[in-house]
């Protein structure tokens, strides 16, 4: 494992790094004024002792000079004596000028701490002149002559022992100021690095996200420089944050409704496409149920037709034959003709209703085929109100204003039937009292391109709150008086797939305008000639 | 040509004339107090004079010189000069500046001693009001001198301790003989008992028994002495050089008796004076 991972939390601490260094520092610096100081001490101790050897020697000199010259023994051997109490003297000898000891005396035995011989020459007094040259006036001459020499060894043992209790007393001294100055260190780091502490609190309060974090730190140093940026800092984070979280709010809400809204959609879709699906159904399983007695009933119809038409001649002969008779309350003369008609009429409407249905059924699964590129609106007018001949109530009156002039569309006549049958049925339906006008026109916009077909009532018009949902599938102010709420949608569908609008507006003074709007198709000019 | 040889010749061959002078100065060698003291003499007795300085020279012929140059008077200025002028017994001899002067009986010689009259010395004891006085000498040196002071102490009750020194090494040992006997120390300037390896010793023995010593030189006086008696060098050649003319006029030299210098200087050193209680009155 790396070292680094061995090293204790608190050794990453900035006040223990600084501690550490400091009381390391001291240490050092301790240590060594300590060992400057014990060598300094035992070097001026040895010089002291040397000194002081060499001083004791030179009085010895000194004292000695009469008597070494004079070579009286016992003078000199009192004056070793003396210098010999010396507790640190261990040998005097004064010696002559040929070395020979005059006096000697050995103190004690000489130790193992070692000793030092401090030679010293005993001279003539110097700047004393000879009586003749003095009486000649002669300056003193400091000519000294060596008339012997004193030696003395000295004992060094004491300095080792000074130097051990030296060293002792310097190491306790040492380790004292030391641990005195580490607590005073660390007393003062604490104090200082306090502010640096709060402010590295702050600093990780602000980073571990708390943005409302400041560092209470109220100095004008470059700590308090620093606290004041880093506060500023947090300010503006906290500032943006909350710009940022208001902006994400912002963001949610909107995706939020966007989803919402989304999902409004596609529950329209969905809710279309089951109704579509139901519808589907419903279109399928009528359009059977329908089919199969319209089947029986156009079949009866041509089979009546047929025998009607094989049961003429003979009738006619009857009649011939016999003159006048009735058939069905009528005159045979009015009967023939009513049922000849009627018989034609069950047929055309059963394959009207048989086209209907497949019309129906075509929506249902979505079919588009049927479509024609020179489709008549005029004639799909003309055949919707063929259909419609049959309700229409006397009260109500059918006005139509077709143009002639009309461009032809794409489309399916069928369904295009269906659209106006429709629309023609709600403005039918718009009339409280059962009675009113209804005008269908067709008119051309040749600015659009458009083939307009316009129906209006004058009736109870669609109020606001209708207007919005009349596109939508199974709506319908009706329901009481057998509306489905699929006309209108219907009606929308297959106006769209035409490529054109369905418009409900209100019409002024009252009452309904249904617009159709189907693109024209373009006319091909006719080449020349 | 010829005649300036011949010219030439003839000078060379002509007698030359005498050095006539009437002293002749023996100098032991180049001294600033030889030639103060010749100053004095020169002062006094305005005869012709020559100088020989005999350190200026390896040796010298006197017998040859004295022969030649017939000077009436020799004066020897120095120990060295005496000695040698003491070789000849036909001129008279003069001297000064000879400490070691010794004056034989039957020799034309005088001249003025180093050492001051003893009696000065013993007058200054007596102010002092020290009876008992020290003095170290050598017999050979200065013997006759203290005999002399010896003869004057008896006159002036002074009771001097004279101990005979005939080695320096002596000195301290004498000295430390006469602790608790006396009370002055006479210094004398006796090369023996005063050398520079014992002139110290005076002044030790004078601390350790709180007694003043009386030295022949001012110099001592900084060592611890307490008075000094000295001479004056030009004073003294003053002296000599009244003698010489005395001489040069016709008395004999054994009219002349070798005198004592007659001016004497004497300094004090009041501190340490003051030290041992004492006083002379005049000191300076």
């Amino acid at each position: 494992m790396p070292l680094r991972f061995r090293i204790p939390h608190v050794a990453k601490n900035f006040r223990f790094r600084i501690y550490i260094t400091f009381t390391a520092t001291i240490a050092l610096l301790t240590a060594a004024f300590a060992a400057f100081y014990v060598i300094t001490e035992v070097n001026g101790f040895r010089a002291t002792m040397e000194r002081e050897g060499r001083l004791l020697a030179t009085v010895l000199a000194q004292n000695s000079r009469l008597p070494l010259f004079a070579e009286n023994r016992e003078a000199l051997a009192l004056l070793a004596a003396g210098t010999a109490r010396y507790p640190s003297v261990l040998y005097v000898s004064i010696n002559n000028t040929e070395g020979r000891p005059l006096t000697e005396v050995h103190n004690r035995k000489e130790t193992a701490g070692g000793a030092i011989d401090m030679v010293v020459e005993v001279t003539s007094p110097g700047l004393v002149s000879s009586p003749e040259a003095v009486l000649l006036g002669h300056a003193p001459v400091d000519q000294q002559r060596v008339i012997g020499q004193v030696h003395l060894r000295l004992d060094t043992s004491s300095a080792r022992e000074r130097l051990k209790k030296l060293v002792a007393a310097t190491l306790a001294i040492g380790t004292l100021f030391w641990i005195v100055v580490s607590l005073l260190s660390y007393q003062i780091l604490k104090r200082v690095t306090a502010s640096f502490n709060m402010l590295m609190r702050g600093i990780e309060d602000i980073g571990s996200g708390n943005l409302s974090a400041r560092v209470n730190l109220d100095s004008d140093d470059e700590l308090g420089r620093a606290a004041n940026a880093i506060n500023a800092m947090a300010a503006s984070l906290e500032l943006r944050e909350l710009e940022n979280l208001s902006l994400q709010e912002e963001l949610l809400k909107a995706m939020r409704l966007e989803v919402q809204e989304e999902k409004k959609r596609v529950m329209a879709r969905l809710i279309h496409t089951n109704k579509m699906t139901s519808l589907g159904l419903l279109l399928s399983s009528m359009a059977h149920e329908i089919n199969n007695p319209n089947a029986s009933i156009r079949f009866s119809g041509h089979i009546i037709a047929k025998i009607w038409n094989d049961a003429l001649p003979l009738l006619d002969g009857v009649w011939r034959e016999e003159g006048a008779f009735y058939l069905g309350g009528l005159p045979f003369q009015q009967a023939r003709a009513a049922l000849q008609e009627n018989a034609d009429k069950i047929v055309e409407n059963s394959e009207r209703i048989a086209r209907v249905v497949q019309g129906l059924r075509d929506y249902g699964v979505g079919d588009r085929s049927g479509l024609r590129p020179d489709l008549q609106v005029n004639a799909a007018v003309e055949a919707a109100l063929s259909v419609l001949a049959c309700q229409m109530h006397k009260d109500i009156w059918l006005k139509t204003s077709l143009n002639r002039e009309l461009p032809v569309i794409t489309g399916n006549q069928h369904q295009i039937e269906q659209v106006l049958i429709n629309l023609v049925l709600n403005a039918m339906q718009a009339f409280p009292e059962g009675r009113g006008v209804v005008l269908l026109t067709t008119s051309y916009d040749p600015l659009a391109g458009e083939v307009v077909i316009e129906v209006e009532d004058d009736g109870v018009g669609i109020s606001a709150e209708n207007r919005e949902r009349l596109f939508e599938p199974f709506y319908s102010t009706k329901l009481d008086r057998g509306g489905s709420g699929l006309g209108l949608y219907i009606s929308q569908y297959i106006v769209a797939e035409h490529g054109g609008r369905l418009e409900l507006v209100p019409r002024p003074g009252g009452g309904t305008l249904a617009r159709v709007l189907l693109p024209a198709v373009p006319e091909v000019p006719a080449p020349a000639g | 040509m010829q005649f300036l040889r011949t010219l030439v010749v003839g000078l060379l061959l002509l007698p030359l004339p005498a050095l006539a002078y009437d002293v002749l100065v023996l100098q032991s060698l180049r001294e600033k107090s030889y030639e103060e003291a010749l100053r004095g003499v020169r002062r006094e007795c305005p005869a012709s004079m020559r100088t020989v300085v005999l350190s200026d020279y390896a040796e010298i012929d006197l017998t040859r010189l004295l022969r030649e140059e017939h000077p009436r008077l020799i004066i020897a200025v120095g120990d060295r000069a005496l000695e040698f002028a003491e070789r000849q017994r036909s001129i008279p001899v003069l001297f000064m500046m000879a400490l070691q002067a010794k004056v034989r009986t039957g020799a034309p010689v005088a001249g003025v001693w180093m050492l001051l009259d003893p009696q000065r010395y013993l007058s200054i004891f007596d102010t002092l009001g020290t009876r008992r006085v020290a003095v170290l000498y050598d017999p050979q040196r200065t013997g006759a001198y203290l005999k002399r002071a010896q003869l004057a102490s008896r006159r002036s009750g002074i009771e001097l301790y004279a101990r005979e020194v005939r080695s320096p090494k002596e000195t301290v040992a004498v000295l430390e003989s006469l602790r608790g006997k006396v009370d002055a120390l006479w210094m004398l300037p006796d090369l023996t008992a005063v050398s520079t390896e014992t002139t110290e010793a005076y002044f030790l023995f004078s601390q350790g028994e709180r007694i003043p010593v009386v030295t022949f030189a001012d110099a001592y006086l900084a060592m611890g002495g307490a008075v000094a008696l000295s001479f004056d060098r030009y004073d003294i050649g003053r002296q000599l050089g009244g003698m010489a003319q005395s001489l040069l006029e016709g008395t004999s030299v054994e009219e002349l008796q070798t005198q004592y210098p007659r001016k004497v200087l004497m300094k004090v050193n009041d501190g340490v004076l003051r030290r041992f209680r004492l006083a002379l009155p005049g000191g300076s």
